[in-house]
């Protein structure tokens, strides 16, 4: 149990590795700081694994394994302790996010070779890892609460990397604003737990959870709030509808941050609270069905605004927002582990597809728009072959990654109570969607003829140090997703047995019979693999046989097209209605009318109008005697009135004067 | 008859601020020699304050009771001893720079002393008219004493038409009040039907006539232009002395006649809050630090008239807690005195020759120029602002209390307000002196202080201190002075 | 507690004496003016840690107390003590006074003696209001400290100083002579001055004298003063002044501990002594606080100055502060305690680096920087740092305060804390703008080019600074520790009124209803409009459950009311009573 006693090793490591290049990588050669942040890194992947054995031998009884370190906070009967707690899922989050991340770490030694700012950059990545590692690990809201921050402070960092520019300083400080209004909910929905356990650690606060009775459906009990209040954190960070419009900006970072933070891991930080909280939000119908509409609209919304970018990464973003929609929309219907599992595979194929984008963009001398890339099949041969196997598995090819995780989570809307057939329907057309832009983007980058300056960029496959990870996440992503072979298939869903024991079986299939859930699940997979290869098909159409088709649709659906390419205009209503408006407050009413005109105008008031009554008392001083006299004998007057019109007034005690 | 030998003993401090001030006319033929004048100017008052301790203990009344020699009495001696005396400290160098004559100088100064002394111990209204008119008479010629100046002749005109104007009130006062009692003595008027209409117009007659004497607004009208003109010591005098010894005499009525404390209580109110409201906002938007000086002056005296207003309402429900009052007054005098004494024996100082510099644009930058004064006169300002650790806190505060005591919170919360008025201007001074730059245009030259000056700021500025730390011994024996025996 | 220690009274002198020093020293012997003001503030500052051993952990009360007579009539004694409360401010204004002398040791240049000597008069006055429990000699203490911060700012402030000081004192003066009514007041009463002796009487209920209307007004007169210092919502327009004329010391005093004198009045005074006017008064004052909050951030995120923006912003955090005093939650009270410290440690840094920028350009324009992180990496790096502490990152020094004050708020007022948490947002609206208007993109001004970065002065500061913001953020504990005695007796000093005042007659209209005072969400949430369960104290059975007193009942009663089991119990027919 020598790992599991110190987990915190897991996530020091990082923070270690950040700290030294920090603060002394400056002055140091590029190969130290490799050595510091991927070894860093590496380490603390092989403690994940070493804790994951360790974790293996468990009794079930010792699961979750809690371990306290010390009191972060304590005050009255609230206490957060720096408390790490492993069980199934934390296994699987954990192994992902070293794993992934320690292969990204070592493809960005190749990427960002040349880059100023070498060991900043590390510094920060081993920050991320540390953060988001802390997420995962917690064993309550409150901790949990710190890796989220922190996820989002590196991304700010690391979106701002080239903060020169000034849209990258733009987008990280609009991801960080955008996150913070996700955690507004995020600590209310805090708050309220406390409120009403007495506790924000995960096992006694889940066990006081599950004997209550779950809200009734349309009924806004505390659990519901407090489940929306979460997913309203979680909207945040993982991009979702109404709070996604950070994450395609966030695109200025560096590629290998896009692929680590932005695709791989910390995105999917939301889907992972609510798998996390899952006891709650199964207390929560309304709740879940928010989560599963959101889930389902972003998905689908995500993957129309796909269709049209032109920018290799900005397709990839949207991509993922998609994707991200796909796990809430698991997670909305209960199907937890497949959301999971979606989280995982995606992480396997989407970091590949960013990685491999970044070598091409590596490749063609930092361009990123697709349209004037085209031809490269050849010349960077591994990269294309990742690239594909990656698209191949994320629009759900048989037998790929994507396929069986995609699958799960359809089959699981289609069985769903509440509006299942709506959910799948949009599920699918997603799934045609997606399988169309990711091909779009193959065809518009490796196939046709090449649209780059020849002359001036010269081709080049990217070193080993960035192919290497690319081949080992090709890999994944083929035989990733076998784990979840599901039973029809001889596969023993290994995936939803493993985490069976924080999730326990889902409520949906308990009941239906094993056979016509089988039946229905081929028949599903069918249509499935049907959808995706429409979607290539159309593809294939537009941009290979017909290269010219694209433009006369563009012509023929201006409108619609104009719309999609700009996003719906979101950023430009979020401007208008929001930045502009609380700017306009702020400056031209609270400031200025408001503290300068009324407070204060009030207060110099005051002041100017006792000096002006001094001033009309100095011109009483005329300076002339016989008014002075009128002055006394007035005053005279005044006085003898008061005392004979005070005579037997009463003086009594008492009475406040 | 023949005045008792007890009797003589307690006029003695009058006694020999009299002879003193004979003595100064008889020496003037004799000798121009200013230190000799001023030596025995500064004997005298030494003197003659000393042997009120010989004089005052055991205390007791004199001449059937027209002068009661009580500790009381005693307090106001030595107050009104020790004001003389500063400023017969810090005339000396005045006079010589400003080529005045010294020995009529310190005659007058003599005689306004005895007349205060007189008016403190005074238990009969016709001696307190004697004490009175003494006093005043002096000070109308005092104030007129810089001949060549127009400003102090004319002052000292106007001071003394309106000083005979009020005494004239308080005359007439006293008549009607005799009218009424058949007495003159206050002792004696213990017992009278306090529903007589003249009784009351007689006492406010009276309370008009020391309404004048103590500057509380609406007879506040001469202070400015009188405080300007007259040369500054003597300034100085008016400020902490007459105002003192008038005050006196009103406590001295209020102890002794129960029916005045049942008539003036809203009177006093009313004077109160009007005088402190006229001389802050006065002195909100004064330019020449005399005047500003001046109407503070006239503030403070609302501060006290507060403390009466306190006393009266305690006096008149025959309530205890009315010796703090007392307390609260006599404390706050002292305090007073002292402040305003440094102050204006700054300024006296700073105004040159001629006094000149006046204005507050000649205190710019002081802070630099003379550290030590700007700092004495700094502690001033804030004692006068009431600001610990200072002797005008405690004043301050025992006046505050006093007021509470008696349920006085309006009084007290309008008493409030103004402080903080007082707080815009004292600290504008303070402002001046140090947080301003110097502008272009020459600054009056450093002026070195004479040794007595320096006395006097010492002495001043330590008592501002110490009474502003230790209270104590001060309270006692002014607590023990307690009036409302009966 | 020690016996015959007379650690407090050298704390508080040690200064002044040290003043008295340097005012032998020779005008324009900089030098060694410098040092010795250094070696005092040094000293001051270890001293004031001996008090840590001496506060002991878990115990309410004061220790290392003195109390001697001063004067005899009134009585006013000379008592002096120490508490966990009071603890920490003392040792965060040495800090900051050793701090501030080390800062002020290059830009101060003119009247340097003066400087470093007001300096410590300010530090005299300030520890002496933390550790006197004489109400007069509060006072006295409260008074003292005017006139340095005014000389402070009139002297060595920038262009519009004299207005700023002039407003700074005539603000605290109408605040503070007000205050001295209500004393006064309350010794008429009470017959005495001394803290201790006046919760006692509370506690034994013998306070029959205080009608509620006479208690409410005393809350008023000592509130006022608090609320200017602080300052609360409408009275805050002499802050941005002050703090933009004053010099950077000032600056870091004013912030760091002059605006704690509010606070810590309040939870000092108005708590224990008007229990009862506090409950009335908590749902207008939780407004102010909130609109503060929400204001100030507001404001701050237009400013054009940074420095003005760092004062607005401070106006936002103690709005915190005032809202976890007046939630009467142990929770948020120790929130709010902790909130003072870590405000003072992040917002003295930010004025800090503020100043610093200021030595290196001589403005506060924003518009004049710009790009900064190039020429000067180590520097933006520490006000990077800073800003994520005042915005509150968690595992640094601001987040446990605001977290704490939100967490206890919700307790008891769920809808102050949603209003309250929309600060959290804002804060990092402001900061990140102005943060990156000042360091990211190109340099824009040429002079900036060359900008030296922070030299090693500045970085020791900065990294001292730093250091303790992590820990504070980390070991929050070690400081709450010490809070949650005291903080737990304030809240029963307020209890024991209760009972009686639930059977005087029921408070006027507009104050029944604190839903009322902002759009609730109470609708949504059912257990925020409940009442307790019934396993509460006598305070909660009140006729009108909306009534504040009730509030502060199920506040109180809190530690019942999240019980575990009995919630657990409770939570279902609850939600069943509501439907």
């Amino acid at each position: 149990m020598l790992m599991l006693d110190n987990l915190w090793l897991i996530p020091l490591l990082p923070l270690l590795g950040s700290a030294v290049n920090g603060l002394l990588g400056a002055k140091w050669p590029n190969k130290i700081v490799n050595m510091v942040a991927v070894g860093s890194t590496g380490l603390s992947f092989l403690c994940a694994l070493e804790a994951v054995r360790e974790f293996a031998q468990l009794s079930p009884q010792q699961i979750p394994w809690v371990k306290q370190y010390f009191s972060w906070i304590i005050a009255g009967n609230f206490r957060a302790g720096f408390d790490l707690q492993i069980d199934h899922l934390t296994v699987v989050m954990l192994l992902v996010v070293t794993g992934v991340g320690w292969l990204i770490h070592i493809y960005a030694t190749g990427y960002m070779a040349h880059e100023a700012g070498y060991y900043r950059f590390f510094s920060y990545l081993n920050l991320f890892m540390f953060f988001m590692l802390i997420l995962v690990l917690a064993a309550n809201y409150a901790l949990l609460f710190v890796g989220w921050e922190g996820v989002g402070l590196c991304s700010y960092l690391l979106i701002g990397f080239y903060f020169l520019k000034k849209s990258a300083a733009d987008a990280g400080k609009k991801a960080f604003i955008v996150n913070r209004i996700g955690d507004f909910g995020f600590m209310l929905g805090m708050f309220l737990l406390f409120r009403t356990f007495g506790t924000l650690d995960f096992v006694p606060l889940f066990a006081k959870a599950a004997p209550m009775p779950a809200d009734a459906f349309g009924q806004y009990g505390t659990l519901t709030i407090a489940c929306l209040l979460l997913f309203m954190g979680a909207t945040g960070k993982s991009a979702q509808l109404p709070l996604y419009v950070w994450l395609p900006d966030a695109m200025e970072g560096p590629t290998p941050v896009s692929a680590l933070i932005h695709a791989a891991t910390m995105v999917t930080a939301g889907v992972y609270v609510v798998a996390r909280s899952h006891v709650l939000f199964m207390h929560a119908p309304t709740a879940m069905l928010v989560v599963a509409i959101i889930g389902c609209a972003t998905a689908f919304f995500a993957a129309t605004i796909g269709l049209v970018q032109t920018d290799i990464k900005r397709v990839l973003a949207y991509s993922t927002v998609s994707q991200l929609g796909y796990m809430f929309l698991a997670c909305g219907v209960g199907a937890f582990s497949a959301g999971i599992f979606h989280l995982m595979t995606h992480a396997f194929f989407k970091a590949l597809l960013f990685l491999a984008a970044g070598s091409v963009i590596h490749a063609v001398g930092g361009e990123q728009d697709m349209r004037r890339m085209g031809g490269l099949r050849t010349k960077i041969r591994y990269t294309y072959a990742t690239m594909l196997t990656a698209t191949l598995a994320i629009s759900g090819a048989p037998l790929f990654a994507g396929f069986f995780s995609k699958d799960a989570i359809l089959f699981a809307d289609f069985e769903s109570l509440h509006g299942g057939h709506v959910l799948y329907a949009f599920g699918l057309l997603t799934a045609l969607l997606t399988a169309f832009y990711m091909f779009r983007l193959i065809f518009l980058t490796f196939f046709g003829k090449p649209r780059y300056d020849e002359h001036n960029v010269h081709v080049h496959e990217s070193p080993w140090s960035m192919l290497g990870p690319l081949v080992v996440l090709a890999v994944l992503s083929i035989f990733g997703g076998w784990f979840a072979l599901p039973e029809f298939w001889g596969g023993s869903d290994y995936f939803a047995n493993f985490l069976a024991p924080v999730f326990g079986r889902r409520e949906a299939l308990a009941g239906v019979d094993e056979a016509a859930a089988h039946s229905t699940q081929l028949l599903l997979a069918g249509v499935a693999v049907l959808t995706a290869l429409t979607g290539f098909l159309i593809a294939f159409w537009l941009y290979i046989r017909q290269p010219g088709k694209p433009e006369e649709l563009v012509k023929s659906f201006k409108g619609a097209y104009t719309t999609l390419l700009n996003k719906y205009y979101v950023d430009e209503l979020y401007a208008a209605v929001v930045v502009k408006q609380l700017v306009w407050l702020s400056r031209d009413v609270l400031w200025q009318v408001v503290d300068v005109k009324a407070i204060d105008g009030i207060v110099n008031g005051v002041a100017t109008s006792a000096t002006e009554i001094g001033d009309g008392v100095r011109h009483t001083q005329s300076g002339n005697t016989r008014s002075y006299a009128v002055w006394v004998v007035i005053g005279a007057l005044v006085i003898i009135t008061i005392i004979f019109w005070a005579y037997g007034r009463p003086t009594a005690a008492g009475m406040v004067r | 008859m023949i005045p008792r030998p007890d009797d003589l003993l307690r006029v003695l401090p009058e006694t020999i601020w009299c002879i003193f001030g004979v003595l100064m006319m008889l020496l003037q033929p004799f000798t121009r020699n200013r230190n000799v004048l001023n030596f025995f100017a500064i004997l005298g008052t030494a003197l003659g304050t000393l042997v009120t301790f010989y004089a005052g203990f055991p205390g007791g009344s004199a001449f059937q009771g027209l002068i009661q020699m009580d500790a009381f009495a005693v307090f106001f001696h030595l107050l009104v001893g020790l004001v003389a005396f500063l400023v017969v400290l810090a005339a000396g160098p005045y006079l010589e720079r400003e080529r005045l004559d010294g020995a009529e100088f310190y005659a007058l100064i003599f005689f306004a002393t005895a007349g205060m002394g007189v008016l403190a111990s005074a238990q009969e209204l016709l001696t307190a008219f004697i004490g009175l008119e003494m006093s005043s008479i002096s000070s109308y010629v005092l104030a007129g004493y810089r001949r060549d100046s127009l400003k102090a002749s004319e002052s000292a005109m106007k001071y003394f038409l309106l000083g005979s104007f009020a005494t004239a009130f308080f005359l007439y006062g006293i008549a009607l009040v005799y009218g009424i009692t058949g007495t003159t003595n206050l002792a004696r008027m213990t017992t009278v039907d306090s529903s007589s209409n003249l009784l009351k117009l007689g006492l406010a007659l009276i309370l008009i006539g020391l309404g004048f004497k103590v500057a509380a607004a609406p007879f506040q009208v001469w202070t400015p232009d009188v405080y300007e003109g007259a040369p500054t010591p003597v300034t100085a005098l008016f400020a902490a002395g007459p105002k003192a010894a008038a005050f006196a005499l009103l406590l001295r009525i209020f102890a002794t006649v129960p029916a005045a404390t049942h008539f003036w209580f809203w009177a006093f109110w009313v004077l109160a809050v009007l005088t402190m409201f006229v001389g802050n906002l006065g002195a909100l938007v004064q330019s020449n630090v005399k005047r500003l000086l001046a109407y503070s002056s006239i503030a403070h005296a609302g501060y006290v008239l507060v403390a009466f207003t306190a006393v009266t309402y305690l006096a008149g429900n025959s309530e205890a807690g009315a010796a703090p009052a007392y307390a609260a007054v006599l404390f706050y005098l002292l305090g007073y005195a002292l402040v305003k004494l440094g102050a204006f024996t700054i300024v006296s100082q700073l105004g040159g020759a001629g006094e000149k510099h006046l204005s507050i644009d000649d205190y710019v930058g002081l802070g630099r120029r003379q550290p030590v004064v700007a700092a004495a006169l700094s502690l001033f300002l804030l004692s006068l602002l009431g600001l610990p650790v200072t002797a005008g806190f405690f004043g301050k505060f025992y006046v505050f209390k006093a007021a509470v005591n008696s349920h006085l919170i309006w009084l007290a919360v309008l008493m409030a307000v103004n402080s903080v008025i007082g707080a815009y201007y004292y600290f504008r001074l303070i402002v001046v002196m140090y947080m301003r730059e110097p502008a272009t245009q020459a600054v009056p030259s450093t002026v070195g202080f004479p040794l007595t000056v320096n006395v006097v700021l010492a002495v001043t500025a330590l008592g501002t201190v110490y009474f502003g730390l230790f209270p104590n011994q001060v309270l006692s024996f002014v607590l023990q002075s307690n009036l409302l025996g009966r | 507690m020690v016996p015959g220690s007379h650690l407090l009274s050298v704390l508080i002198f040690f200064p002044a004496i040290g003043a008295l020093a340097l005012l032998l020293l020779r005008g324009d012997d900089h030098v060694w003016i410098r040092r010795l003001a250094l070696t005092i503030s040094i000293a001051e500052f270890l001293l004031s840690l001996l008090l840590i051993p001496g506060v002991p952990i878990g115990v309410a009360g004061y220790t290392l107390v003195e109390d001697y007579r001063w004067i005899t009539d009134p009585p006013i004694r000379y008592h002096l003590g120490v508490d966990g409360i009071s603890l920490f401010l003392v040792i965060l204004t040495t800090f900051l006074t050793l701090i501030s002398v080390i800062a002020s040791w290059k830009s101060i240049e003119h009247r340097v003696k003066e400087f470093f000597v007001m300096l410590l008069m300010l530090e005299v006055g300030v520890v002496g209001v933390f550790l006197s429990l004489d109400l007069f000699l509060f006072f006295l203490f409260w008074e003292v400290m005017l006139i340095p911060m005014a000389f402070l700012i009139g002297i060595w402030g920038h262009e519009r100083r004299i207005y700023a000081a002039i407003k700074f004192v005539l603000y605290t003066m109408t605040g503070s002579i007000l205050m001295l009514v209500g004393i006064i007041w309350l010794y008429n009463l009470t017959g005495t001055f001394d803290l201790p002796k006046i919760q006692q009487l509370l506690q034994d209920g013998r306070f029959a004298a205080l009608t509620s209307q006479q208690e409410a007004l005393l809350f008023l007169a000592f509130f006022f003063a608090f609320a200017i210092k602080v300052p609360l919502f409408p009275l805050h327009t002499w802050l941005p002044d002050a703090h933009v004329e004053a010099p950077t010391a000032g600056s870091v005093i004013l912030a760091g501990v002059l605006l704690k004198m509010g606070t810590y009045g309040m939870i000092r005074f108005c708590l224990p002594l008007f229990p009862n006017a506090s409950h009335r008064a908590a749902p207008w004052v939780a407004t102010l606080a909130i609109i503060g909050i929400i204001y100030g951030a507001l404001v701050s995120l237009v400013q054009p100055n940074l420095k003005k923006l760092v004062a607005y912003s401070s106006v936002s955090h103690l709005g915190f502060v005032v809202l976890g005093i007046f939630a009467f939650q142990n929770i948020s009270i120790q929130g709010a305690l902790f909130q003072m410290l870590a405000h003072g440690i992040s917002t003295g840094a930010l004025f800090l680096l503020v100043g610093m920028l200021y030595d290196r350009r001589h403005t506060f324009e924003i518009s004049q920087y710009g790009g900064l992180a190039t020429p000067m990496p180590r520097f933006a790096a520490f006000f990077l740092f800073v800003a994520l502490s005042s915005m509150g990152l968690p595992m640094l020094n601001g987040f446990v305060g605001e977290f704490l004050i939100l967490l206890g708020t919700y307790q008891s007022h769920a809808n102050w804390a949603s209003w309250a948490a929309l600060g959290v947002i804002l804060s990092a609206c402001y900061l990140l703008w102005a943060y990156q208007r000042v360091f990211f993109g190109e340099v824009t001004v040429e002079k900036n080019r060359t900008l030296p970065d922070a030299s090693s002065r500045e970085r020791g500061i900065l990294i001292a600074m730093a250091v303790i913001t992590l820990w504070m953020g980390v070991g929050s504990a070690f400081f709450t520790r010490r809070f949650a005695a005291p903080s737990q007796n304030v809240l029963d000093q307020m209890q024991r009124q209760t009972p009686q005042e639930a059977a005087a007659p029921s408070v006027p209209a507009p104050l029944t209803s604190p839903q009322r005072v902002i759009p609730s969400e109470a609708r949504n949430l059912p257990f925020l409009t409940k009442q307790l369960p019934a396993s509460a104290p006598p305070p909660v059975v009140i006729p009108n459950p909306a009534a504040p007193f009730a509030e502060g009942g199920e506040g109180s009663a809190f530690h019942l009311a999240t019980d575990p089991q009995s919630h657990a119990a409770t939570s279902p027919e609850r939600r069943s009573a509501k439907r």
